[in-house]
């Protein structure tokens, strides 16, 4: 090649180069700060990766946060994901059994906490939604939960240029759309992680369990483990654990996704992590105690109903004394550096605009 | 986009090396539905039709998912790259669709009726395939494949309502249906032209054969299941082919 046809062609990239620079500058933001998402040392890789297609970043992160906490995602702007996800009861709806929802109605289940759903293959209490990412269509458009629609949550998010920074520095462009959104939402919810309890600094060697938290975890480690295992506290497995159905809600679990008798009565296996800040229990909400809980598993299982899982059958003794350890160590699970860490809380002195 | 580009070069090589006769210069392909009613045009919200069991009905929404659609020839294919549609009789922008393809003769037509199921799975996704288009379950994730509301005299629901949104996609309650379409008369795509292909959808085929649904028995079919699994038995042969407009 002659050196002058050389020259042309860098001159025609270098011209290139240049303009897309000049396009940028108005209208597109540079690469966002990736951050790197740590697994707990010890702890199983996720079974999918949420940031794998989704790659988490400072500031998609940040809005997130300011999504999951803006009450503009509802019809009457009551009700953002936050007024029934509360970080001091683990992101679960403290102290109810079924939460408010728009326009006076109650959510027909207990709203779940919210943290390790890196880990979680399917949510919601019967596995309905299987990704992070669309599990807030479903809050936004039910009429007893946000009442609203996508279409409308856009318009209102488009008309605030604070939402079209922070989509261009997180995404490169201001363009608000759906995607975008539920991937902020994602990487928000996506990143509560809950690994720093009492139990998990004894793991460590940092702490010692006391006599009746180790009481506890022993009776705990043979009894309970099968379904809620360590480190998550769950096997994320749809079970039926022989509670009498609900005769208002006629609640039947994981049978409505799958349409399969067998399963009838199973619902999603919670992690114990928070568990004492997480109360009313149950898919229902319908036990306002941990020892409502473990009376129900001492004497209270229905044995007759055919999906019962067989560990149960012969339901699980416990005896006064075991109880009152197993409640022990069950506070053990609680992680308030999670529960008060400000980065995940919607105050607004801690978000970056 | 570089993967893409790596792509459709792997699969242009494919189709050159497999179709003879076809040069390298791409052209333009046009697909077009004309949705109907036996053959009768749909006016949404006022053509009343009958059914075959003398039942009436207009048509409020008619939509469907055309996806991994692509050109046959008798040694392969041709795909379609990111191949997404929704057909929406109220969007007459949505009744056809154009891209490239490699220049030769194709016999037929294959695509999925319906999402397939990977993008059932993977999250939060655009374009065709945006949650914004009203075809999207969230209390039991996945794609409504294909949905017809409507009311009829017939109906024992409230306000009249016929409603029919089919989806499932995985395991026995799948309604994925691939189609394919043979050509009447051999398509040639040439370079730099504009070949149109046009396909006749006839939403009678909802009710019969081989299975025979009854507004008064069905009115209503909303979720995954065998009811779906019969109707989409039913619509997956919706499709001919009208005419083929070759340049
Ligand atoms: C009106 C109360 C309410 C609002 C508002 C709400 N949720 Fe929920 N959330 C619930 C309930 C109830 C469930 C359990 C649903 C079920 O199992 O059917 C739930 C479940 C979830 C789950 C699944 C957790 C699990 O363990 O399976 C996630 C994630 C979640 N919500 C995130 C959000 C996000 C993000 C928003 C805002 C876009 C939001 N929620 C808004 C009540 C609410
Ligand atoms: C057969 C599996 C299984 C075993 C064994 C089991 N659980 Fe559970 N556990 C579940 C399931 C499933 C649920 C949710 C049931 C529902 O809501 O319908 C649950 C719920 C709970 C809850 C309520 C959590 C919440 O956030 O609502 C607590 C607390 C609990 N279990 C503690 C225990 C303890 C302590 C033991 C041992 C004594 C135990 N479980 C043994 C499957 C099991």
């Amino acid at each position: 090649m002659k050196p002058g046809v050389i020259i042309s062609i860098l001159a025609i990239v270098l011209g290139g180069l240049l303009l897309i620079g000049a396009g940028r500058k108005e209208e597109t933001a540079g690469p966002p700060d990736y951050i790197e998402w740590r697994i707990p040392a010890g702890w199983p890789k996720p079974a999918n990766d949420i940031f794998a297609r989704n790659k988490l970043s400072e500031q998609g992160f940040q809005l997130g946060r300011k999504l999951f906490y803006d009450g503009r995602l509802s019809k009457d702007g009551n009700f953002p994901c936050a007024s029934c996800h509360q970080q001091f009861g683990a992101f679960s709806s403290y102290d109810h059994d079924l939460s408010h929802g728009y326009n006076n109605t109650f959510t027909t289940r207990n709203a779940p906490p919210l943290f390790n759903l890196a880990w979680m293959p399917r949510l919601h209490w019967d596995g309905g939604v299987n990704h992070i990412e669309v599990q807030p269509l479903s809050p936004i458009t039910a009429p007893n939960e946000m009442g609203e629609n996508l279409d409308s949550v856009l318009l209102k998010l488009r008309r605030d240029t604070s939402y079209l920074r922070m989509f261009r520095a997180a995404f490169g462009t201001p363009e608000i759309n759906s995607q975008r959104m539920l991937k902020a939402l994602a990487q928000f919810t996506g990143s509560i992680v809950s690994a720093n309890s009492k139990y998990d600094k004894v793991m460590r060697g940092e702490a010692t369990f006391t006599y009746s938290e180790q009481n506890g975890y022993t009776f705990f480690k043979a009894n309970c483990a099968s379904c809620h295992p360590e480190p998550l506290f769950t096997d994320y497995s749809f079970r039926n654990i022989g509670l009498p159905v609900n005769e208002f809600l006629n609640d039947y679990g994981r049978m409505r996704i799958t349409g399969d008798k067998k399963d009838s009565l199973k619902f999603k296996v919670p992690s114990l992590r928070n568990v004492a800040l997480t109360f009313p229990y149950m898919h229902d909400g319908r036990f306002q105690s941990l020892n409502a809980v473990l009376d129900h598993y001492n004497s209270g299982i229905i044995t007759t109903q055919p999906t019962l899982d067989t560990l149960l059958h012969k339901r699980i003794p416990i005896a006064g004394r075991q109880k009152n350890d197993l409640i022990y160590f069950l506070h053990t699970l609680s992680d308030t550096s999670m529960t008060k860490n400000p980065r995940f809380s919607g105050e607004l002195k801690n978000f970056i605009h | 986009m570089r993967c893409r580009a790596y792509i459709l070069l792997l699969l242009l090589t494919a189709a050159g090396s497999f179709a003879n006769g076809q040069s390298a210069e791409p052209g333009l392909v046009k697909i077009s539905f004309v949705n109907t009613v036996t053959g009768k045009p749909i006016l949404l919200d006022s053509t009343v039709f009958t059914n075959p069991f003398s039942e009436t009905y207009t048509i409020t929404r008619f939509k469907y998912y055309i996806s991994n659609l692509a050109l046959t020839f008798p040694e392969g294919v041709f795909k379609e790259l990111d191949s997404y549609h929704l057909v929406d009789q109220s969007n007459a922008q949505s009744l056809s669709f154009g891209f490239t393809a490699l220049a030769g003769t194709y016999d037929g037509l294959v695509f999925l009726l319906g999402v397939d199921s990977l993008r059932n799975v993977s999250g939060a996704q655009s374009g065709a395939l945006d949650p914004l288009n009203d075809m999207f379950w969230t209390w039991n994730t996945g794609y409504i494949m294909a949905k017809m509301e409507g009311r009829s005299p017939q109906s024992k629901l409230v306000n009249r309502k016929v409603e029919y949104h089919i989806g499932g996609f995985a395991g026995v309650n799948s309604v994925l249906k691939n189609i394919k379409l043979t050509f009447p008369v051999p398509v040639n795509v040439s370079a730099g032209k504009t070949t149109e292909i046009i396909i006749e959808t006839d939403f009678a085929a909802w009710w019969q054969q081989p299975n025979e649904l009854k507004i008064s028995e069905h009115p209503v079919c909303s979720s995954p299941g065998e009811l779906a699994k019969k109707i989409a038995d039913n619509y997956s042969k919706m499709f001919r082919v009208r005419q083929i407009i070759n340049p």
